[in-house]
């Protein structure tokens, strides 16, 4: 470049070309054209000498993407401090909003923010979890008030409707939205045998998922024990495994058992879910259990847990509910004894869910701790034949029920009665005995092509366990799946129909059974009809069918997975009158307690159900009211400081009841 | 003209010609870092002001607390040849002294004034490297070391206020959001630590 042009010669007169503009309109923006209607009015009243001077106010718009003050839905907003948490000014304060709802996935406050503070870097809007927090284009506010900068942003900015300015996009959001993928085992692999599907995260990819987590909590109160979850996420991210087991463990005595098969409530109402995937809070539960190693259980109690309380308590069942009741009371110094009626505790983890979702290893790793610190549990007994319920009430000074629904049901059709109709419940445990070993294939009734009635999970694994069986007995799979419910609706979660059908399940959703079609003595299939609607009006189940729409589903044999149902054979005749039955479940108060027999609690299944960690919630709570009804009525021995402590942990921890957080449809 | 690649070779020959290099960084095409001694940087500035490095385009330091060092940058750059050259040295955390470099280039006064004033290092032979630049009567510790807390001296400095306007609706019965708090503690007291990130 030529060194004369790059840049203007000097002179000495060169200032005075300014005087050109003394002449000239200004191109600052008058007062009326800045201001809002709110300041203008201000102004026009407060000013002495030119009174309503910017009566014709007219503010303009700032400009696009101008990061103005704030405006919040509060449809939207969640109350989960993100914004507080990023705010590097500490200008965002959360106050709680008690007239809100108290709903799932939510919390009952909302952001306050100090324009004293407040730098308008935009940092909160880039962290918003649901995206309700905005900036508008107002720029302007003033007031002589110095304690009236303090604001709680709504949807409108100053109950004016405004413009919006800085919004995140998808460059600025600072959320990971994606969750780290989880290895599975091809399915061709898979049904080969009960390996387990999912492969569990590897350290490094744990703390990629943990990283995910905005630790805003909304989680915990969808949960039925409210684990302490954002706290083990972020041990896992500092990788700290033993302390992730200790806080586990402060709440749920089967974290290898939910880390597998839990309903995952929690994921439902997370935040992160609210435009994203969820932070896969089950698998990083796994994760720490997995990394675990068997000495470091020794941690979570570091004195050995022993009799204080000269009560005992007998469990019946040793499912979810039971062993969580039966952990918790010998935490709070109990002698407990559990008895179970099959050969090997666990209950549904044992014998109901499938070997390729929780292996054997897994529920045994949950049970030998509960059994190491001294629970008693005597399998092969069953209440009511081994030992009756009166010889218990005499032994022993409480006892828990926890016996669950462990009897199959079956749909009331024509042909329904055949041998080769089976319910889930019947067929369920033998292939979970096939799994580990204890039966042979050929004993397990398994034709080479089945249906299956049911749309919940029960019913996939139903599916499931006969694909993997048929592929081991015949070579190939021919499974039908057939329920009442439409993808939309299905009761099913979404993993299993995922997966169920790349295992080649057929599924023809939204029919109903109408009559099992014989032929020489044997079923030759399955007559549906469409089903036009499963529920009413009033949100009552009611189906309605087309008969003219007809279909066979062409099959050998046919499984029925339309619930389960309890067996209360063991309530001896003294007590069955006492012993009040609703629906199937026996009716007690909120911990469990049943009136009119204060010695007798219930949990789980027969109480509330209707999944496993509502059982553990169930366990805990009875376990806290047992000590309540025993503690002042026995003798005690001295116990140490530490051991006073577990036993007020337990009681803070004791589970309040979980908000159902509504489920979100994906599949379509 | 060389290219680009040819002139970084050249800069590292240059370079390691003249005093020992602790650590060489190739930051890009345009751009290489060498680690010296403290008092090899003064030579090295010499040389490479003429060799065509004329320009100091900066000066500044990093705190690693860590290794109790703080670390001295300068960033030259060469009008005819595209490319900067960083001198990097590592001194003392505890006593942090550097000679001043003004004799060679005149323009880092500034630089060595704001180098003290917001890592405390000291650069002898620049008559005004205490005098005040940015930060006004300053009563910290200086505010880039590691160590400096920002939101300690802004709770010192600028005490929080208490407003009368209360967004609050509270409910006494609903302790929901108290027994969150006390959970959080419960759980945070069963940590054994971890690695922090």
């Amino acid at each position: 470049m030529d060194e004369n042009k790059k840049y203007p010669k000097s002179s000495i007169f060169k200032p005075l070309r300014h005087f050109k503009y003394l002449f000239k309109r200004p191109l600052s923006h008058p007062l009326d054209t800045v201001l809002t209607a709110k300041n203008a009015d201000y102004l026009n009243k407060n000013n002495p000498f030119r009174k309503n001077k910017l009566k014709n106010s007219q503010p303009r718009t700032g400009p696009d993407n101008l990061r103005g003050f704030h405006v919040n839905d509060w449809e939207q907003c969640i109350g989960c401090a993100t914004c507080e948490e990023i705010c590097p000014t500490a200008a965002i304060e959360m106050v709680p909003r008690h007239d809100l709802p108290l709903v799932a996935g939510k919390l009952q406050q909302r952001p306050v923010i100090d324009y004293g503070r407040c730098c308008f870097c935009a940092l909160c809007v880039d962290t918003c979890t649901t995206g309700s927090l905005k900036m508008s284009k107002e720029y302007v506010f003033g007031d002589s008030n110095p304690n009236s900068f303090k604001l709680m942003p709504t949807e409108k900015w100053q109950d004016h409707e405004v413009e919006l300015g800085y919004q995140k996009s998808e460059v600025t959001d600072l959320l990971d939205l994606k969750r780290i993928e989880m290895e599975h085992v091809s399915p061709e692999e898979r049904v080969k045998s009960y390996i387990e599907v999912i492969r569990g995260y590897s350290k490094e990819f744990a703390k990629l998922e943990a990283s995910r987590c905005v630790e805003c909590g909304v989680c915990t109160a969808s949960c039925p024990v409210q684990m302490h979850i954002p706290d083990y996420i972020r041990a896992i991210w500092e990788d700290d495994i033993e302390g992730g087991l200790k806080i586990i463990y402060e709440t749920n005595p089967l974290p290898g058992v939910c880390g597998r098969v839990c309903t995952h409530n929690c994921e439902t109402a997370c935040s992160i879910a609210q435009r994203g995937e969820a932070i896969a809070i089950r698998w990083l539960k796994r994760y720490i259990i997995d990394s675990a190693p068997d000495e470091m259980y020794e941690k979570i109690f570091s004195e050995p847990v022993s009799e204080v309380i000269n009560a005992k308590i007998a469990i019946a069942g040793s499912g979810p509910s039971s062993l969580s009741a039966a952990y918790y009371l010998r935490g709070l110094g109990y002698t407990v004894d559990v008895f179970e009626e099959k050969s090997r505790a666990g209950g549904v983890a044992s014998f109901g869910a499938p070997e390729y979702r929780i292996p054997d290893y897994a529920v045994e790793k949950d049970i030998n701790f509960i059994k190491k610190i001294g629970v008693n549990i005597y399998t092969n007994t069953k209440i009511g034949k081994d030992i009756t319920l009166e010889e218990l009430q005499k032994k022993y000074d409480a006892v828990y029920l926890g016996t669950g629904f462990f009897s199959a049901r079956k749909l009331n059709i024509p042909g329904s009665d055949h041998p080769d109709v089976m319910g889930a419940m019947d067929f369920l445990p033998i292939t979970r005995d096939f799994a580990r070993g204890a039966i042979s294939l050929e004993d397990v009734n398994v034709k080479p092509s089945v249906v299956v009635v049911g749309g919940g999970d029960v019913a996939f694994d139903v599916a499931r366990n006969a694909t993997r069986i048929q592929i081991l007995k015949y070579g190939k799979a021919n499974v039908k799946l057939t329920s009442l419910e439409t993808l939309d609706i299905l009761p099913g979660s979404d993993d299993e129909y995922l997966e169920g059908t790349e295992e080649y399940i057929n599924c023809f959703l939204g029919h109903g059974p109408q009559e099992v079609v014989l032929k020489d003595g044997k079923i030759k299939g399955l007559r549906v009809t469409k089903c036009t609607r499963v529920f009413d009006e009033t949100g009552r189940f009611n189906p309605e069918f087309d008969n003219t729409q007809e279909t066979l589903l062409e099959g050998e044999q046919v499984f029925f997975s339309v619930g389960q149902a309890p067996d209360y054979s063991y309530i001896p005749e003294s007590l069955k009158d006492k012993v009040i039955i609703e629906r199937g479940k026996i009716k007690a108060s909120q911990d469990g307690q049943v009136a009119g027999l204060d010695w007798l609690f219930v949990g789980g299944d027969i109480f509330r159900g209707p999944d496993i960690i509502t059982g553990v919630s169930d366990g805990h709570r009875a376990a806290v009211a047992i000590d309540d009804f025993l503690y002042n009525k026995s003798k005690k021995k001295e116990q140490t400081e530490y051991m006073k402590n577990v036993r007020e942990a337990i009681k803070f921890n004791n589970p309040d009841l979980a908000l159902k957080p509504e489920r979100k449809r994906t599949l379509k | 003209m060389m290219n680009s690649m040819n002139n970084i070779k050249e800069v590292e020959d240059l370079v390691n010609k003249t005093v020992k290099v602790l650590k060489t960084e190739n930051i890009d095409k345009n751009q290489i870092a060498f680690e010296i001694e403290k008092l090899e940087v003064h030579r090295l500035l010499t040389v490479l002001k003429n060799t065509g490095w004329i320009q100091l385009s900066y000066l500044s330091a990093i705190d690693w607390p860590d290794e109790n060092k703080f670390e001295v940058v300068y960033i030259v750059f060469n009008w005819e040849k595209p490319v900067y050259i960083q001198v990097r040295t590592k001194i003392d955390r505890g006593n942090p002294v550097m000679e001043s470099i003004l004799p060679i280039f005149p323009g880092a006064k500034y630089y060595e004034r704001e180098a003290h004033e917001f890592f405390g290092i000291a650069f002898p032979g620049n008559p005004d490297y205490e005098k005040q630049l940015i930060l006004e009567n300053w009563d910290d510790i200086p505010p880039l070391r590691k160590d400096f807390d920002p939101s300690a001296y802004s709770a010192r400095k600028f005490p929080s206020r208490e407003y009368p306007q209360d967004f609050s609706v509270k409910d006494p019965n609903n302790k929901t959001l108290e027994k969150t708090e006390e959970r959080k503690k419960r759980a945070k007291a069963l940590r054994v630590g971890g690695k922090k990130q």
